[in-house]
């Protein structure tokens, strides 16, 4: 360890830690525009200026390396006219459009300018004009005169991706940013760059002008997209869900997340979801309340001997949820208690990265939940048992996130084949047409619990807005199934 | 298909052992191309990029980085005038200008007979003798209007 001064705190740091970590560490605020903690020192923008007692000269916190006894501070005069200087050659050619940007809110210059603003500049040459709505394919959209040549972009498909489609073409005041020809910029991880980008150079397709960001809230959860589980956070308001961020796990997503985890807050939002339970009848369907319809599945589940129900659950739900659920599979005394796996043949694929083939946040957990109740049923009892016509009911505690079980159709073809079928899901799905009753589902950001990753980690989620406010969790839906009534305020 | 010489090909791939990194034998790649065909092309780039085993945008970052590098195909006399510090404080800026105006071409257009190409450029590591022009890889010093003259009829001249 060693011992260092940061603007008159004494702190201690571990051997090799570069001053602005120790800024951080110190809690003293540092302005950088290059830096960034998941990739290497650029040592580009300028502003990480600092004043290291004994040396003529500033210095750069990103690239000078704290030594014992190391006094260093940013709160001098001389630095924040040095920061304040840097900071106006970086809006030389700055177009300043943050009223049409969607970075504004959340934008390093906005937040930088608002310390250490000229607010007189003294720049008399006119801007340099550089190309505005590059389309780099389906994801991501540039504006080369917005950035600031921070080089974050392009460490950042070096190092992480290695793909390196990015680069800093021309030079000097020409400089731009790009892709070669602007071919797309498309691998799994490149809305990452829109994150990393300190300004509104680079923006995310999906995301563009849907809200202003001082409009929304944000709560941390677990990315549902995979066993992988990154650490992420949704954005929402009373509109609805908008936008998922990684959010900084130094053991499981480190700062980034997937492309495909970019989606997983649109079937919560209110025009994809499952509003009523629907009840197949003589005479059509019945919309019914989310707990009334599982009540009426209580009566049905009353004409069937124990053995005559069976339960299919996907790796979908929480912890709390599994645990819950067993309860009453308990009180209902079947043992016949399944796991769908989707896509086995992709499952213990992995990208090297974060991606993983296992499309279900929480199958550990219900590996142990089925373990704990020792239910080792396999898939082809459930083919034997539905074709003989031994298994009478069927409840499905369908996934959440559709998409990812391709064989949707075939399945509840399969599970039709009992006399009756209940669907617990959060979203309608084309192949539950036929089914004998559909009850609503809460969406992973509806509810608290936990997950358990790939590696047996649990980590928890947390409830945020709710959309559909009667949906049910597992847990609430297996009770009322069960025949108990749902306690006020037990809701999860 | 773009296509290289095999000579040219092999030079590349023996410039890429002799230095550290390959990323060093960019620019030697890059004048192989420029050599055969007067400039390098979107395809030659990729090519390169095949080649070399290195991402497109890295030898592409260095193409468009160095003034030397022809973006297009240039007329028969490449005039390429420094506008860096010590040319612009001598006045190479209005130097192009009078070129340009001259020759009625923009900077980095060539002229409607294909003879002269006219580019602004960046330091020809000849401060000292500033203001400095380069036509193809002859260097002409200490300009003044009355020189450029001199230079652009002579070279009208020879066809
Ligand atoms: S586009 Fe953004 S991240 Fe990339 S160099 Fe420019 S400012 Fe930095
Ligand atoms: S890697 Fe998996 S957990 Fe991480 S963001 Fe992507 S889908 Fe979500
Ligand atoms: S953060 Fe230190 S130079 Fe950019
Ligand atoms: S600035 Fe023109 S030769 Fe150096």
């Amino acid at each position: 360890m060693l011992k260092c001064t940061v603007n008159g705190k004494e702190i201690e740091v571990a051997e090799g830690t570069m001053v602005i970590e120790a800024f951080k560490q110190a809690g003293e605020d540092i302005a950088h525009y290059c830096w960034h903690p998941g990739l290497s020192v650029a040592g580009v923008c300028r502003l990480c200026m600092i004043e290291v007692e004994g040396a003529p000269r500033l210095m750069i916190a990103c690239n000078t390396q704290v030594t014992e006894g190391m006094v260093v501070s940013n709160n001098s005069a001389k630095v924040q006219e040095a920061v304040k200087w840097g900071l106006d050659f970086h809006l030389i050619n700055h177009p300043l459009d943050c009223p049409i940007c969607d970075q504004a809110g959340e934008c390093g210059l906005q937040d930088q300018y608002m310390k250490f603003g000229q607010y007189d500049p003294e720049m008399a040459e006119r801007k340099v004009k550089k190309r505005k709505v590059v389309d780099l394919g389906r994801k991501i959209v540039l504006d080369t005169e917005r950035c600031i040549l921070c080089s974050r972009c392009v460490r950042f498909t070096d190092e992480v991706t290695k793909t390196s489609e990015l680069g800093i073409f021309n030079r000097g005041d020409r400089s731009e940013i790009g892709t070669h020809e602007d071919k797309p910029l498309d691998n799994d991880y490149a809305v990452n760059v829109v994150d990393i980008c300190p300004v509104g150079a680079l923006t995310s397709k999906d995301f563009r002008f849907k809200q202003r960001v001082w409009y929304l809230d944000n709560d941390s959860t677990v990315c549902n997209g995979c066993s992988t589980g990154c650490n992420v956070n949704v954005y929402y308001n009373e509109k609805g869900y908008f936008r998922v961020k990684p959010e900084h796990n130094k053991d499981i997503n480190d700062y980034w997340m997937c492309d495909k985890g970019r989606n997983i807050f649109k079937h919560v939002n209110k025009e994809n979801r499952l509003l009523k339970a629907i009840k197949k009848t003589e005479a059509g369907t019945q919309m019914m309340a989310p707990g009334a319809a599982a009540k009426d599945v209580a009566s049905l589940i009353k004409n069937y001997s124990s053995d005559q129900v069976a339960v299919v659950f996907t790796g979908q739900y929480t912890n709390e949820e599994y645990e819950d659920a067993m309860m009453y599979i308990d009180k209902l005394g079947t043992k016949k208690v399944y796991h769908w796996v989707n896509n086995s043949e992709s499952f213990d694929d992995f990208d090297g990265i974060l991606l993983r083939g296992d499309k279900n946040p929480n199958t550990a957990g219900l590996i142990k939940a089925l373990e704990a109740k020792s239910l080792n049923s396999t898939w082809e009892q459930l083919e034997a048992e539905l074709n003989s016509g031994a298994i009478k009911l069927v409840i499905l505690a369908g996934p959440e996130l559709q998409e990812y079980f391709p064989d949707i159709q075939e399945k509840i073809q399969l599970f039709s084949k009992a006399e009756n079928l209940v669907v617990l899901s959060s979203n309608p799905n084309p192949a539950y047409r036929d089914v004998d009753y559909l009850i609503p589902m809460k969406t992973f950001v509806e509810k608290k619990g936990s997950f358990t990753n790939f590696a047996g980690t649990v980590q928890k989620i947390q409830k945020m807005r709710l959309v559909v406010s009667q949906a049910l969790s597992l847990g609430e839906a297996m009770q009322l199934m069960a025949g108990d009534e749902l306690q006020i305020g037990a809701s999860l | 298909m773009f296509q290289l010489a095999n000579e040219r090909v092999e030079k590349i791939k023996s410039e890429m052992q002799r230095y550290e990194t390959k990323q060093s034998a960019i620019i030697p790649a890059l004048y192989q191309v420029q050599e055969q065909y007067g400039w390098v092309s979107k395809e030659a780039l990729d090519f390169l990029a095949d080649l070399m085993e290195i991402p497109v945008a890295e030898i592409r970052e260095v193409f468009t980085f160095y003034t030397m590098f022809n973006q297009k195909p240039t007329g028969k006399f490449h005039l390429q005038v420094c506008t860096n510090i010590s040319c612009s404080m001598a006045g190479g800026r209005e130097l192009t200008d009078y070129i340009c105006k001259k020759l009625n071409v923009k900077p980095g257009d060539t002229t409607a007979d294909g003879k002269f190409s006219v580019s602004k450029v960046e330091c020809l590591g000849s401060c000292d003798t500033a203001p400095v022009m380069q036509n193809n890889f002859e260097y002409h010093e200490n300009l003044n209007e009355a020189k450029i003259d001199q230079i652009i009829e002579s070279l009208q001249k020879l066809n």
